[in-house]
Formats: structure tokens, C-alpha cells, sequence
């Protein structure tokens, strides 16, 4: 069964403000989905519609086959949901707060204390079980909140921005949990973050959006081919032959909008005439073929490494194109 | 009781009662109302001379039977039958102002209400569960400021006048049927608009006038304009009582996530 299914959603607030426009997306059980936009794209507004707390103002979404619109409560039993909007009880400790919301769950007093337990080890909260949420730090906050979406083992775990505030060693232990949920348990994984290099890490899918539309879903191979944004090699040399830069540029006028990949730089400190000089190629047999050009033409090679496209680069990329399109229009 | 629902209800309680603040506006208003007024009026019964003109004045004003007993015993009677029962009105809707115009709006300041609201509880089940934590805090403290205010008054006009105090039919009806139904409609009206209000002060400002209509029945009973007797208070009783279920009802059909959040 899929885990989400999105067909046309829409939101618009009373104000008149399109959160989310037209969004159709579906994600498959057990994937680490990326949800990946600027602030205020729409990735929460996005999140509250999934799980009922806001009503689509068009199209439809599911959530294993229930509605969140119609019964939210039934969408709730499968998902746990941990945004910076969703806190705890300041006056109640974290095993307190934990067994609070075992109960809301129906989870009986003996299992909800177990499963608090083994929680609050492994997110490395169990000397501070007996604290009160007043005196967590804002780190050891977002942990609990962690436990706290998944006390009821959901089948759907919806992250927003889960590892902010958290130290390198936490957030990589939380990583961790995360990629061991969605392979040991099958866990799908619903992560809204505007942290792209830290979704590459750990997603095997993803969504970019900005100003509420989706521009482009799929794996990150898919993602590379939907923006035609190539492999990239990047050499350090003192002579760049006029016949090798023309055939870039000549491969690169069929492609509008890429002229840009072709980036020259000079690296401060290094000997005068000595350029950074990062080309698109179709494939890394092109590379031993530029590189000996630049030899026989007298030219000296300091360094050669390729590279493909990351996240980030194609979400510039398509925001570059979508705001392109968008002064064509008007 | 559903596991969640309770759970709520004890979260609640527990809330009010680790808030030292609160719990002493819950339990000083209570017993300045039942034992410390009545105490002083006792008192004042007891040794203020009999034959003073306005007095005399007022017992004229009664019904012959209720002459009959003697001014110290009349005085007794009229607070006991007239005055006390009152207070039993305002005690539940200061009970339930205090604690549920936290309910909803306290939630929303401590940003915890949209973890609620993400459990698998219908909001008509949150509301419910709102609404009787408020009605079982705020009848505890009806019950329980009765109970000590029968035990203290009790001995005090025996040691007084060396009889027994004995209470009239109107307060069964007020402590089973009246209070409660008061204290239900004054629930439902806070919890509706705590949902609505964006801060505690807002909500329990709301609140304060649901108060007033009951300070006019004590007026009343004050000036002589409506001596409350048992049939005006079963009257009351039915009256409120369907009052309470209608608004309940109507509340619980109102209510929505979004409307919460957005606090509309």
C-alpha cells in the first residue's frame, strides 16, 4: 500500500495565501522521503494537511488509505508527527511526558513505561528521564519530541527540520535511528527540511518545493537526469587550449540556461596565470581526453576531480529555471 | 473511561494542583465564602441585640411562620436556606473559570495543544475530556467546601445556641442538580471561548461575567426582591440543566483542529 498519496492538493489560508498548490505526489512504504524547500515554502502547511490539521482547500491526500480530512484520528494511530509547533508539558518530566502521551495512544501504563524507557536510551536521554521539561536544553528537547512521535511505533514518521539544534554527535546519532527505523522497521519517513545537504545524507527520495509547487520529486539519479544537470569535472591548470574551451562552449550553446556551469576561478595565494576551471561532460571518458589536450598544448595540470550535480545544485537550478520562466511570462 | 480521556483528565487536575497560584484562588474563595462570611454573620447574630428598630423592620418583611422562630434563629434560617446555597453557584463557576480557561488557551501557550491534537482523539473526545476535567475539579471543590462547611458551621451554632443545624430540601437541589448544571454551562461557555482566546488573562477575563447573573440572584435574596425557596430553584434546576446539555451539544459540534489552531 502506498504510505501517502497526493492528488492536486491545495491550500489556501483565509488570507488568501496559496501555501500549496497543486500538489500530486506519492510515496511508497519505507522510504526516506525528503521534503526539501526554503522557510515558508509550504513543507509544514504541507505536513498539517496530511495529518488533518488543516482542510485541503482542493484536491485529495491519503495516508494508508485514510483521510485526513474526514478522520484524522484514524490517520493519527499510524503517524507520529514531531514539528517545533508540537511541544511538551514544561511542569511534567521526560519519562512523565512520554507516559502522558503512551495513554493518549492507548498504550497500557507497563508497556508505555518500557517503551519510554528504551527511547530515552537510545536518544541518549535517559539520565535526564527524571528532569523536567523545563531544565532540557533546546537539543534534548527535540530528542523527546523524537521519542515522543515514536511511542506508538507509527507506520508513518512525519520530521520537521529534526535535527536543528542539535550537536554534530546528536544529530548523526539521530541519522542513524532514522535509517535504522526505515530498514529494520519499514518505517516510511516524511523529513521537511531546508537543509539540503543533510537530506542528501540520509534520503532515498525526494520532493523540492518552493512558494507551495512542487518542482520536481524522484531519487536524486532522477532528480540529476529531470534537470539535465550533468557530471562536472573540475581541473587546476595554468593553460586551458582555445580548442578545448571552444568545445565546451560549443556543447553547451544547445543547452540553454547551462552557460553558467562553465565557471572559471582563480584561487588566491596560487602562482599567477593558475585558474579553477569546472566544465560539464557527458561521461568520465572525456576526462583523460582533456586533460592530455591541456599537456600536449603545453599546459599544466595541478588537479583533476569530477564531480555530479548535488542536491543543491539542482535545486538552484530549477529554482533559477522556474524564476526564468516565470519573466518570460510576465 | 478511555485510556486517553483519563489520561488528560489526571494531566489536568495534576496541572492545577502543582500550581500553587491556582490552587489557592480554587481554595480560599471557597472557604472565605462558606466559613469566614457565615462565621461573621453567626457571630454577629449571636450578640448583636435583638431589639434593634431595623431588625424588627426586616423580620416584619417576612412570612409569619418564618417570625415564629425568634430573630437569632431567623437569621441562621435565612442564611442557611437563603444566602449559603447561593454561594454554592459561585464557587463551581470560579472553580471551573480558574481551571478551564486554561484548558484550551493554556495549551496553546505552551504550544502543546497541536501535540494533542495529533493523537488519535476525535476534538469532540478533547473537548469532552476538557470540559470534565473542569467539571470534576470544580465539583470536588463544591462537594468538599459543603462538606467542611457543614462540619465547621455545624459546631459553631451549636456551641452558639446548643441546637442542631439542620439543612432545608433547596440543598439537595442545589448541590446535586443546580450546581452541577451551573457548573457545566459556565464549562462549556469557557472552554468554547478559551479555544477562541489567544491567552489565559483573555479567557478567564470572559469568564469573570459569567459570575454576574448569580451575584443578582444573591442580591435578590439580599433585598427581598426573590426569595429563592424549593420550587424556584427545581425550576432552575430543569431549566439550567437543559441549558447546559443544549450548549454542550452545541459546542461539541462546533468545535474543529483548524478553528483551534488558528483560534477562530
Amino acid at each position: 500500500m502506498d504510505a501517502v498519496v497526493m492528488q492536486h492538493l491545495s491550500k489556501i489560508y483565509d488570507g488568501g495565501k496559496t501555501a500549496v498548490a497543486d500538489m500530486s505526489l506519492t510515496l511508497e512504504q519505507g522510504e526516506v522521503f525528503g521534503f526539501l524547500g526554503p522557510n515558508g515554502a509550504g513543507k509544514t502547511t504541507t505536513v498539517k494537511v496530511l495529518n488533518g490539521m488543516l482542510q485541503p482547500s482542493e484536491g485529495t491526500c491519503q495516508v494508508f488509505g485514510e483521510d485526513p480530512g474526514r478522520s484524522p484520528e484514524k490517520v493519527h494511530a499510524v503517524s507520529g508527527v514531531m514539528t517545533e509547533h508540537a511541544q511538551m508539558y514544561n511542569n511534567l518530566t521526560g519519562m512523565q511526558n512520554l507516559m502522558f502521551y503512551g495513554a493518549m495512544f492507548g498504550i497500557g501504563e507497563e508497556e508505555s513505561r518500557k517503551r519510554a524507557r528504551d527511547l530515552l536510551q537510545q536518544l541518549e536521554l535517559a539520565d535526564a528521564s527524571g528532569q523536567k521539561l523545563s531544565a532540557y536544553s533546546t537539543g534534548m528537547r527535540q530528542r523527546l519530541s523524537i521519542a515522543r512521535a515514536l511511542m506508538h511505533q507509527p507506520k508513518i514518521l512525519f520530521l520537521d527540520e529534526p535535527t536543528s539544534g542539535l550537536d554534530p554527535e546528536s544529530a548523526h546519532n539521530v541519522n542513524q535511528m532514522i535509517l535504522a527505523l526505515a530498514k529494520d522497521k519499514g518505517m516510511t519517513i516524511f523529513l521537511c527540511t531546508h537543509q539540503l545537504r543533510y537530506a542528501q545524507e540520509i534520503c532515498t527520495r525526494y520532493g523540492l518545493i518552493d512558494e507551495g509547487r512542487l518542482l520536481i520529486a524522484g531519487t536524486l539519479e532522477e532528480l540529476r537526469a529531470g534537470v539535465n544537470s550533468g557530471l562536472q569535472v573540475r581541473i587546476r591548470t595554468d593553460r586551458m587550449p582555445d580548442a578545448l574551451a571552444g568545445r565546451q562552449e560549443g556543447r553547451m550553446e544547445g543547452r540553454p540556461g547551462k552557460q553558467a556551469d562553465v565557471q572559471v576561478e582563480t584561487r588566491p595565494g596560487t602562482r599567477a596565470g593558475i585558474q579553477d576551471i569546472t566544465l560539464e561532460i557527458g561521461s568520465e571518458e572525456e576526462i583523460p581526453y582533456i586533460v592530455s589536450r591541456i599537456v600536449e598544448s603545453g599546459g599544466r595540470v595541478y588537479h583533476v576531480s569530477a564531480r555530479q550535480p548535488s542536491l543543491e545544485d539542482i535545486y538552484f537550478a530549477l529554482t533559477a529555471e522556474q524564476k526564468g520562466t516565470e519573466g518570460i511570462r510576465s | 473511561m478511555n485510556r486517553a480521556i483519563s489520561a488528560i483528565v489526571k494531566k489536568d487536575m495534576r496541572e492545577i494542583t502543582a500550581n500553587r497560584q491556582l490552587l489557592l484562588t480554587i481554595v480560599v474563595v471557597p472557604l472565605v465564602l462558606t466559613l469566614v462570611m457565615p462565621t461573621i454573620y453567626f457571630l454577629t447574630a449571636h450578640f448583636a441585640p435583638e431589639e434593634v428598630e431595623e431588625l424588627q423592620q426586616l423580620m416584619r418583611l417576612l412570612p409569619a411562620e418564618a417570625q415564629a422562630v425568634g430573630a437569632e434563629a431567623l437569621m441562621a434560617k435565612l442564611l442557611l436556606d437563603n444566602i449559603l446555597p447561593m454561594f454554592f453557584l459561585i464557587i463551581p463557576i470560579m472553580a471551573a473559570s480558574v481551571m478551564a480557561a486554561s484548558s484550551f488557551v493554556g495549551e496553546k501557550e505552551q504550544s502543546t495543544l497541536e501535540t494533542l491534537l495529533y493523537c488519535p482523539l476525535t476534538v469532540k473526545q478533547l473537548f469532552y475530556a476538557k470540559v470534565l476535567a473542569s467539571f470534576l475539579m470544580s465539583m470536588l471543590v463544591s462537594w468538599s467546601s459543603f462538606l467542611v462547611m457543614v462540619l465547621v458551621l455545624g459546631l459553631e451554632f451549636y456551641v452558639l445556641t446548643g441546637g442542631m443545624m439542620t439543612l432545608g430540601v433547596s440543598w439537595v437541589l442545589v448541590m446535586v442538580c443546580l450546581s452541577p448544571a451551573v457548573s457545566l454551562i459556565a464549562i462549556t461557555l469557557i472552554v468554547r471561548g478559551s479555544a477562541k482566546a489567544q491567552n489565559v488573562m483573555e479567557a478567564q477575563q470572559k469568564a469573570a461575567f459569567l459570575v454576574l447573573p448569580v451575584v443578582f440572584l444573591i442580591a435578590g435574596q439580599f433585598i427581598g426582591a426573590m426569595l429563592i425557596n424549593a420550587w424556584i430553584l427545581a425550576g432552575l434546576s430543569l431549566g439550567l440543566g437543559v441549558l447546559a446539555w443544549v450548549l454542550l451539544r452545541m459546542s461539541l459540534n462546533k468545535f474543529c483542529g483548524e478553528m483551534l489552531l488558528a483560534g477562530r
